[in-house]
Parts: structure tokens; sequence; C-alpha cells
């Protein structure tokens, strides 16, 4: 990896380089390093579902004294869900007669893309992102609750009571889980003043205490109803009514059979990955190990190449431990009854998510410059080192135009890679 | 805006591709054979009595009107908090580098890096005024908001089983004694 790879983005380099074709036109250039950006973030997108479904079935398994899966790849069944995805395509496609047959089909596209294009805007490590937007946090939320729509259209559309009560349930728990949802995520941009999600990682550089988690009380107790409330917007147990099997047969899914079927899961397996990486990067300082002086000699002795990997693995293993903790929690806890998670987040989760609300921004106004009980840096002083220091590998930092522009995407943050 | 206009169309693309391939795929080696008991709908093996386009309650109506409200106040805080996350950092008065303050000035200010200088870099004061009415702005916004929650909890229409709140409530002893409207009417001479 030469230095002129890193010093740019994607997009930049192909406007430079000189090299067979090269160099590109800004739009091609702009383009073709799109698509290479989508295609690693397909691959991306492909892997929790079928790393985390294997996972959750051997997690399920162990927690109900049972080994799992076992037979397919070796000792630990690792390939069991390659092993299920060549069973499922063979399935027949089937869809009632009774249901709306246009509608049934496009219900897990939406499900899907929406869950996909959530994926452009997280930050990967430091420098890597697919489009660094300045309000990245805000697109992601959006694009999340898009994949809602694509699972109560799934219910209405089945011809099914079932599927119309799984469906509506959802609705009804996506309209106040929302909420919370939003409340929590505006905490973190009202300490770290931005909604780029790569400057509020930024901002938890060096040892852990400079993590939002620790930042104050407040923010600690944020971290839990963020998470709370994400596993209900993926309608995990215990909030798993959409698809409650005791009640609802499969819930929404109840019509869906074979490959179709398969999309919700690789949808909800993605989506429990990204909204884990969001809560890390929010919460848990992203992408940085929590050992100040580790980051800054990886990035200083290896190189700025390097120091993105070794972001890149933390952040991995941060939201794959957040993952398995999901898991962890829906095999433990019995589901609750449908006036019951109504009110868990109504009467509890936004109260408790109002008040943390207010209770942050009082900290903040009031004591800027205490974090972490004064142990860690001020947010200001974060953010001016944030601001000034060029980022890792970023060598052509000092020459670059500053763009900072009111136009939130900003082109010198899009893409490194 | 290019650059987001081309992630976004390939992100569509490549994610309806995902679907589209594995189906496209398992149409030369998935069986076809329809029978009217795969055709209907799944009801545990009872036939399927009426269409599932019926009428039923919906509960949560007053929630999602509360929905409306509140995540339309939400997304306006997200604007609202990166300005006042920007004001409370410069109104940290540790903060006595002017360098550092200009950078954080120009952060806040969105201006190209390296537009403030010392006379037009922002004070600690100043930040502290700018927070506090940030903060007395949202007092009111969020304030108005919760006013509104408060009644509508108090309303009961939080309540998933309306119907058994209204009888336990009935069932409790009344706090105030306030005779029902159709009894004041007529117990009033006419």
């Amino acid at each position: 990896m030469t230095a002129a790879v890193m010093a740019t983005t994607l997009s930049e380099y192909l406007q430079t380089a000189d090299w067979a074709f090269l160099p590109l036109d800004a739009v091609w250039a702009d383009a073709a390093a799109a698509v290479v950006h989508i295609t690693l973030l397909a691959i991306f997108f492909g892997l929790p579902a079928f790393v985390f479904i294997w996972a959750e079935r051997k997690v399920s398994g162990r927690i109900q004294d049972r080994l799992g899966p076992t037979r397919v790849g070796g000792k630990f069944g690792w390939l069991q869900s390659l092993a299920d995805g060549v069973k499922l395509i063979q399935k027949e496609d089937l869809w009632p007669k009774a249901a709306d047959a246009m509608l049934f089909r496009v219900a897990p596209y939406l499900v899907v893309v929406a869950s996909f294009a959530a994926f452009l805007v997280l930050p990967f490590s430091s420098d890597w992102v697919a489009l660094a937007l300045d309000a990245g946090l805000f697109v992601a939320l959006a694009l999340l609750s898009l994949e809602v729509l694509g699972i109560i259209l799934a219910g209405y559309s089945s011809g099914s009571k079932w599927s119309l009560f799984g469906g509506m349930r959802e609705a009804a728990q996506m309209v106040s889980y929302e909420v919370p949802l939003g409340i929590t995520a505006v905490i973190p941009v009202a300490i770290a003043g931005t909604m780029n999600l790569g400057e509020i990682g930024s901002m938890q550089s060096g040892w852990f205490i400079n993590w939002f988690l620790l930042r104050d009380p407040f923010t600690f107790l944020a971290f839990f109803v963020f998470f709370t409330v994400t596993l209900a917007s993926n309608k995990r147990a215990p909030f798993d009514l959409a698809e409650a099997e005791s009640e609802l047969v499969g819930g929404f899914h109840t019509e869906y059979s074979g490959m179709r079927w398969s999309f919700f899961f690789l949808a909800e397996y993605a989506s429990m990955w990204f909204v884990s990486a969001l809560a890390a990067i929010l919460f848990l300082g992203g992408w940085w190990t929590g050992i100040g002086p580790l980051d800054a000699w990886v990035a200083e002795t290896l190189g700025g190449f390097t120091a993105n990997i070794l972001g890149f693995v933390v952040l991995v293993t941060k939201a794959s431990v957040l993952v398995v903790v999901q898991i962890w929690i829906r095999w433990t806890l019995p589901r609750l009854r449908i006036d019951q998670v109504m009110m868990t987040c109504l009467k509890y989760l936004v109260p408790i998510s109002c008040f943390l609300f207010l209770a942050t921004v009082l900290w903040s106004l009031f004591l800027p410059h205490v974090a972490c009980f004064g142990l860690a840096k001020g947010m200001g002083e974060r953010t001016a080192v944030m601001a000034a220091a060029p980022r890792a590998g970023d060598l052509s930092a000092v020459d670059a135009p500053a763009v900072d522009s009111v136009a939130s995407f900003s082109p010198s943050g899009e893409g490194r890679r | 805006m290019l650059d987001l206009n081309f992630h976004l169309v390939l992100a569509v693309i490549v994610g309806a591709t995902l679907i589209l391939l594995p189906l496209i795929i398992g149409k030369f080696v998935r069986p076809r054979i329809p029978t009217p008991e795969k055709d209907a709908v799944y009801e545990c093996g009872e036939p399927t009595i009426g269409s599932s386009y019926i009428q039923f309650d919906l509960r949560f109506y007053v929630v999602a009107l509360l929905f409306i409200i509140f995540d339309v106040e939400v997304v306006f805080f997200f604007p609202w908090a990166t300005i006042f996350g920007g004001a409370t950092q410069l109104s940290d008065a540790s903060l006595t580098s002017d360098a550092v303050r200009m950078e954080l000035t120009d952060k806040l200010t969105n201006f190209p890096a390296g537009t403030a200088t010392a006379e037009t870099m922002i004070s600690a004061e100043t930040a502290q005024t700018m927070a506090l009415v940030g903060f007395a702005d949202i007092l009111v916004f969020f304030g108005v908001l919760l006013v509104g929650f408060a009644y509508v909890w108090s309303r009961g229409d939080l309540d998933w089983v309306r119907a058994m709140v209204a009888q336990a409530k009935q069932a409790a002893p009344s706090r105030r004694a306030t005779p029902s409207l159709v009894e004041t009417h007529e117990a009033q001479p006419v």
C-alpha cells in the first residue's frame, strides 16, 4: 500500500494516480470508488448473517444444554449457515392465493435494501467509511427505520391474519421505540457537537475513560437504554412480538418460505450487527482499543494503514460482543406480552430517556470541562485536538484545502480505503 | 452530492441483486408443484374463515399520533444538539489557548478552518450565554411536548387494555366526586 493510496480518498486517488487507464474524470472516479465501496460493503453485509445465525444456534444450544449444530464444516458446525442457504435455495417459492402477490414479493427487497444502505455511513475505522456524511448518524437512523416498513408490508400483504397481527404489532412497537432511540442517540450528539459518526468516534480516542459511556453517570445509563431500544427496534426477544411463535405462528413471516423467508433474517442479523456497531461508536469508543498509548504506537510505528486495520478489528470485536449479548438476552428472558412491551417503552423508556437527555445537557451546560469525574479530557479539548491533528494515514491533510462546508457532504472525508 | 447519489443508487441496485440472484438460481433447482393446500393461507390446519383484510381495533392510534409529534421533535433535536455541543465545548473556561478556541469557533460557526482570528473567536462567557439560551430554547420546545405527553398519559391513552383500566378506575374510590355530565344536566331544574 503506497503512501499515495492512504493520503487520499479512493475517488481522489483515481483522479490523480497515473497508471494504466488512470487518471479518471471526477465523475468516473466517484462512480468507480462507489463500486468498490459497495462491493466491500456487500461482502460485509452478508458476513454477520452468516456468522451470527450459526452463533445464535450454537449459543442457544449451550444455554439450553444442547450442542447446537455439530456436523457441517467440522467440529463446531461453523458452515451451518451455508448448508441452510443451500437447503433454502431448493425450497419451493410459495405465496398464498389470498396474498397481494406484488407487495408480498416487494417486501423483502425493502427490508434488505434499507438495512444494506445503512452500512454506507458506518465508519469501520478512523479512515474507513464509504460516505463520511456530516449527518451520518441521522441518515443511519432514517435508513434503519425504513426497514420496519418492509416488515409491516410483509405482514399486511400476506393475506393471513397471523401475519397481519404480526405486522401491526411491529408498527405499534416501531412507533413507540423510535422515540427513546432518537432521544438516546441525540445524547452523544449533544456531547460531541457533531452528527458525523467518524468525528464522534475520533473524540473517544485515548484511554477508555474517554469513552462517552464513562463521561458522566447519565451517558452511562443512556447506553443501556439505547441498547435495550435497539433490541426492540430489531424485534429481538424479549421484544419479538412481531414473530411471536407461541401466539402468532410466525407473525409477519408466517406465509414466507424458502429463500424469501431467509432474506428477513439476513437483514435482521445485519441490522443487529449494525446497531451494535452504532452503539460501539456512540458510547464504547468506536474503533479505539481503549488503551491510548497502544493506538498511538501502532499509528506511529506501523503506519496509518495498520492503525486502520487495528481499528477495524476492534470495532468488529466490540460490535460482535454486543451481538452475542443480544443473542444471550434472547435465550435468557421470556417474551413480554404486547401490552407490557408498549408499557415498557411509553411509561419507562421514554420518560427515562427524556430525563437522561436533560441531565446530560445540564451536565454539559454547567460542567463542560468535567468528563469521567475529571479524569478524562474535556470535550472542547478533544474536538480541538481532533480538528488540528491529521487523521491516521492522512498524509496530505497538511496541503489539503480545508473543507468543512455548510453543505454537509464534505469531499475530504469520504471513502478512505 | 453526486458521490452520495452514486452510493445510494448502487446500494439499492446491489441490495436488490442480493435478493434477486439467489431467487434466480433457485428457479432452476426448486420444484414448482402448486396444490390447493399450498396456495391456502396457513391457519394451523383449519380452513380459513373469511379474508384477513378485516377491521380490527388499532390500539395504538393515539400512540401513533404521539409518535409523529415526538419523532418530528427529536428530528429537530439533532441540529440543535450539534450547535449546543459546540457551544458547551467553547464555554469550557479551562480552555485558555487561543489556537484551540479559534478551531472550535470555526467548527461551531461552520466556517473553513483558519477563518476565526483572536478577535473573532468566541470567548467562554459568550459561549456560556449561547449554551444557556440554547438550553432555554430546548426547554420550551421539549416542555410543550412533555406536557402533551403527560396529558395523554393521565388520560389513559397509553394503556393498551383501556377497558380494564377504565373499570379499575371506576372501582377505585374517586378522589373528587365529580358528577357526570348527564347527571348534572338531569339534576338541573328545567
